[in-house]
């Protein structure tokens, strides 16, 4: 079943931006709505509309399932190392003790922004997991 | 039988209705606890979002087991339907 | 009609989808519903007259006497969404390995099995 030229191109040209506003969404979680679990939902709903447009198979080919399973993996794995960090350094667990920087600016907070990026990667490479297991089953059906 | 489903879930609807009408819309009572996070929030932490600094900063721990959750969900689906072709 | 009442509303709706339908889609599509109903009953909880976003702006610093919205609520919710979207995936997967077994998802059907 293919899809129509229209659909096809417009998901091509659309993709990038989509990326570039779940970045921003991600980045901007401390002085806007917004955060890692928002950002990571926008990237992943990209790489959804980029399967619905092209068939699953060709669109495994470019975003495989083995590298987004390693990369779940490693995101929780290091949300567990920054809070670890906290000990090494004498305080308590998950503790923010990075320098707080000026007010309002975009270098502030100094433990959020690792803390979003890891959040957003999490959430994306798990929705796209769970839209790829549910469509390239092929049972009994 | 499903004349019975309906009645028991108007008769449902009726309580929730009419139990909320005293609820205040726009005058909670007391925000002792909120104050704190109105007037220290942006010393502690140094982001303006409030709700950020919520959920990041002082219930990290919440966040953590929010995440496992989510490996967990996909864990579930990858356990029913595992290899089909 | 508060934000509370039309909550309550949409809770109803949500289980009348789950206990009066037969197909078993139409139940799943109806637990998602009361999950989104109880994320809006606890955002709406902590209005306050006249509030502003709990975001502290150079004009809301400036300004000594603004009223912000509870950010606690919204907070907690974020994790509720979650637990939303992670209970529909599995329940969508387990109808599909029923549906695999039995050929049919007619709830009546299913029960004389």
């Amino acid at each position: 079943m293919k899809n129509s030229q229209i659909i096809r191109t417009i998901a091509r040209k659309l993709f990038p931006f989509i990326l570039l506003f779940g970045f921003y969404l991600t980045l901007h979680g401390h002085l806007s709505p917004g955060g890692g679990f928002q950002g990571g939902v926008v990237i992943g709903t990209g790489i959804i509309l980029l399967g619905l447009a092209y068939g699953v198979r060709e669109t495994e080919q470019r975003f495989k399932e083995k590298y987004l399973g390693i990369l779940e993996k490693l995101a929780i794995l290091s949300f567990i190392f920054l809070g670890l960090l906290g000990i090494f350094f004498g305080y308590s667990f998950l503790k923010n003790f990075l320098p707080l920087g000026q007010k309002g600016c975009l270098a502030s907070a100094g433990f959020m922004i690792p803390l979003n990026l890891v959040i957003s990667t999490k959430v994306a490479a798990g929705v796209t997991g769970i839209f790829y297991t549910l469509i390239k089953y092929r049972g009994e059906i | 039988m499903k004349k019975y489903y309906y009645i028991i879930i108007l008769i449902i609807m009726a309580i929730l209705v009419i139990s909320s009408i005293n609820l205040e819309y726009g005058h909670p009572e007391n925000l002792d606890f909120v104050n704190y996070y109105f007037e220290h929030g942006i010393q502690d932490t140094g982001a303006i979002n409030l709700v950020a600094s919520v959920y990041l900063d002082y219930r990290a721990y919440d966040t953590l087991m929010e995440t496992i959750i989510l490996f967990m969900a996909v864990i579930a689906v990858l356990f029913f339907l595992g290899k089909g072709e | 009609m508060n934000p509370i009442n039309i909550s309550l509303i949409i809770f109803v709706i949500g289980l009348y989808g789950v206990i009066v339908k037969n197909n078993l889609i139409k139940k799943v599509i109806g637990l998602a519903i009361v999950n989104a109903s109880v994320v809006l009953f606890f955002v709406a909880i902590g209005y306050r007259e006249g509030g502003l976003a709990p975001i502290l702006t150079e004009e809301v610093r400036a300004s000594s006497s603004a009223i912000l919205v509870n950010p606690l609520p919204q907070a907690l919710m974020l994790t509720a969404i979650v637990v939303s979207i992670s209970l529909t995936a599995v329940a969508l997967a387990i109808v599909i390995k029923i549906y695999e077994k039995y050929k049919t998802l007619d709830v009546e059907k299913l029960s004389k099995e």
